[in-house]
């Protein structure tokens, strides 16, 4: 009897389980499969999921209209920003875990305040600036944004990270004959490896799927990101839906595939930071 | 751990002091470039909003002290009010599906064991896609055509194609839905890892003493689970009340203004109407009303972890 009532428990878990996938996945496959698709065959009734006769065509027609250049765009700015600021933000993380910096708890309260702020609020007085600066609209303005969200979470991840390593392993190495550079190239940052790597899969995350940052801080058509090349070819080809789901698909295969990679790193990182702070 | 030259003629003390300086030193030089990019571009752009706030800014040209005209005809405009209002049934809309959603879905992944890591992988995807990215493929979705995927799901029941985007009634629950189908699994981490840190001693006590299994939820987990809960309503509440990409994606704040928050009339203000002054005034008054949400949520944690330990 309760063995009965914890099999239907179990299976009615599953059908839940599976629902849940099909809900969040179907959408994803849909767009998938719609990019794969000849117009005539794209709003077919009843819809086919797996397209008849498969076609690249969308995907071509977007090259067509440079959106590779958008793409290039897109991680050229990921790169450079996620680069800067998990090098800055780990440096950091590093220090203030290791050396007597003076104003330490008024820098983690820094830190920690600049993360609940959000970067939306600022973006209107953030334009304002880069315009009087000479920086709005060109190919520096995204990369300091992006990069000086991302430094205070390279911060918080790494520094706690640090925290549970024990610097006796770096004293050895300077011991052995290992020189300061070595000792970092070496020892250390092997030993921060998933706080590094959970930082910059997030920095990846935020860089990439930016859009609001990117419409607001850069015009000319050849510093675009890649969503924002999307929406302006919606604006000229609404109906394109074709076109439209390979332009999602293009976007969404990068950050998919790293979170795919690295998702233990990355959801290691959100839940020991909740579980300890 | 910086190493001091052992040089004989050097007194003791005075060693350990140079050594300490030079620790400060290196420790201010490392951490230095962080300090500097996060204040120059978080800290005095904050500061800078309040000041243009003040003043007249339009399409980038300053025309002067304005006082507090641009919050006088902020406030004194019913369409902030309102805006304001579907802000906070955006926020509360979106925390009341998602957070029993991250809650189930944190409770199936515990159930299933190692098979729940691959239903907490499956239902994370959707956070790794770009917000206007999962707002033009939900439009793809939600077109009210034949051959659309959900007007042919609705024919399947029998149901004539819904144009759900351009219903002032549907297209705030509409927004709503796709903003927590992106982003509850994110809460679902935090939650699961809350409920990784309850013994599981306690359930078997629990269930020695007869307990059934809802009592077990609502003595047990529920009670252990409310700071990683708390912590879940913090993050998803700022999140929420500042998201503009999926309305712009969307809806464009309409139809008839039924999506327009005031996250989307700061961007329709400030960036497309460029009146920067106002648009400021806007931005301050959400600022504001963040600052507000979040001492209270430390407010309700403190209190939680104080009243626990």
């Amino acid at each position: 009897m309760n063995q009965g009532m914890r099999l239907t428990g179990r299976a009615a878990l599953l059908a839940a389980s599976a629902l849940a996938s099909v809900v969040v996945l179907g959408p994803i496959i849909w767009a998938l499969s719609t990019s794969l698709k000849s117009d005539n065959h794209i709003f077919a009734v009843p819809p086919r999921l797996i397209p008849d006769e498969p076609t690249l065509m969308h995907f071509q027609r977007l090259v067509a209209e440079g959106v590779q250049w958008s793409f290039l765009n897109s991680a050229f700015y990921t790169v450079v920003s996620v680069a800067f600021a998990v090098a800055v933000g780990g440096t950091a993380g590093y220090a203030l875990v290791r050396y007597p910096v003076p104003a330490k708890r008024a820098l983690l309260v820094l830190f920690m305040g600049v993360m609940s702020i959000p970067s939306y609020a600022l973006l209107l007085p953030t334009q304002v600036i880069f315009v009087r600066l000479g920086i709005f609209d060109t190919r520096l303005a995204l990369p300091i944004l992006y990069a000086a969200h991302v430094i205070p979470f390279a911060v918080w991840m790494t520094r706690a990270h640090f925290a549970t390593v024990p610097r006796e392993l770096e004293q050895a190495a300077l011991v052995d004959g290992y020189s300061r550079f070595e000792a970092v190239w070496k020892v250390i940052i092997p030993g921060a490896r998933p706080a590094l790597i959970a930082a910059a899969a997030f920095g990846f995350l935020y860089a990439w799927n930016d859009y609001i940052t990117a419409t607001t801080m850069v015009e000319s058509p050849d510093l675009r990101t890649l969503p924002v090349a999307l929406i302006f070819f919606q604006g000229f080809h609404g109906r394109d839906w074709g076109a439209l789901m390979a332009g999602v698909v293009i976007a969404t295969l990068p950050p998919i595939v790293l979170f795919l990679v690295y998702r233990r790193y990355l959801i290691g990182g959100f839940s020991e930071g909740s579980v300890k702070g | 751990m910086v190493s001091v030259p052992a040089s004989g003629t050097t007194p003791f003390t005075r060693s350990i002091e140079d050594a300490a300086r030079a620790g400060r030193r290196v420790g201010t030089t490392l951490v230095g470039p962080a300090v500097l990019v996060v204040i120059a571009v978080n800290i005095l752009p904050a500061f800078f909003g309040f000041y243009s706030s003040l003043r007249k800014i339009f399409f980038f040209g300053d025309e002067g002290f304005a006082g507090l005209d641009n919050f006088r005809s902020l406030f004194a405009d019913p369409l902030t009010w309102e805006a304001i209002g579907r802000s906070l049934i955006f926020t509360f809309g979106a925390l009341a599906l998602a957070v029993p959603l991250a809650l189930l879905a944190a409770l199936a992944v515990r159930e299933l064991g190692a098979r729940g890591r691959i239903l907490l992988t499956i239902l994370l995807v959707p956070w790794a896609m770009s917000p206007i990215v999962v707002a033009l493929l939900w439009k793809w979705i939600l077109l009210p055509s034949p051959g659309g995927l959900f007007a042919s799901i609705l024919a399947t029941f029998g149901m004539p194609p819904a144009n759900l985007l351009s219903n002032p009634t549907w297209a705030m629950p509409t927004v709503i839905a796709v903003a927590v189908w992106r982003t509850f699994a994110f809460a679902a981490i935090i939650l699961t890892a809350g409920l990784g840190q309850i013994p599981k001693d306690l359930y078997k006590a629990a269930a020695v003493d007869g307990l059934t299994a809802m009592e077990r939820f609502s003595r047990i987990t529920v009670p252990l689970l409310a700071p990683s809960i708390l912590i879940v309503l913090s993050m998803l509440t700022i999140s929420y009340f500042n998201e503009v990409q999926v309305i712009i994606g969307l809806t464009s704040g309409g139809p008839i203004h039924s999506t327009t928050t005031l996250a989307y009339q700061l961007y329709l203000t400030g960036f497309v109407e460029l009146d920067q002054g106002r648009g400021n005034a806007i931005a301050v008054v959400m600022f504001l009303i963040n600052l507000v949400l979040i001492v209270g949520y430390v407010q309700l944690l403190g209190n939680k972890k104080g009243g626990e330990g």
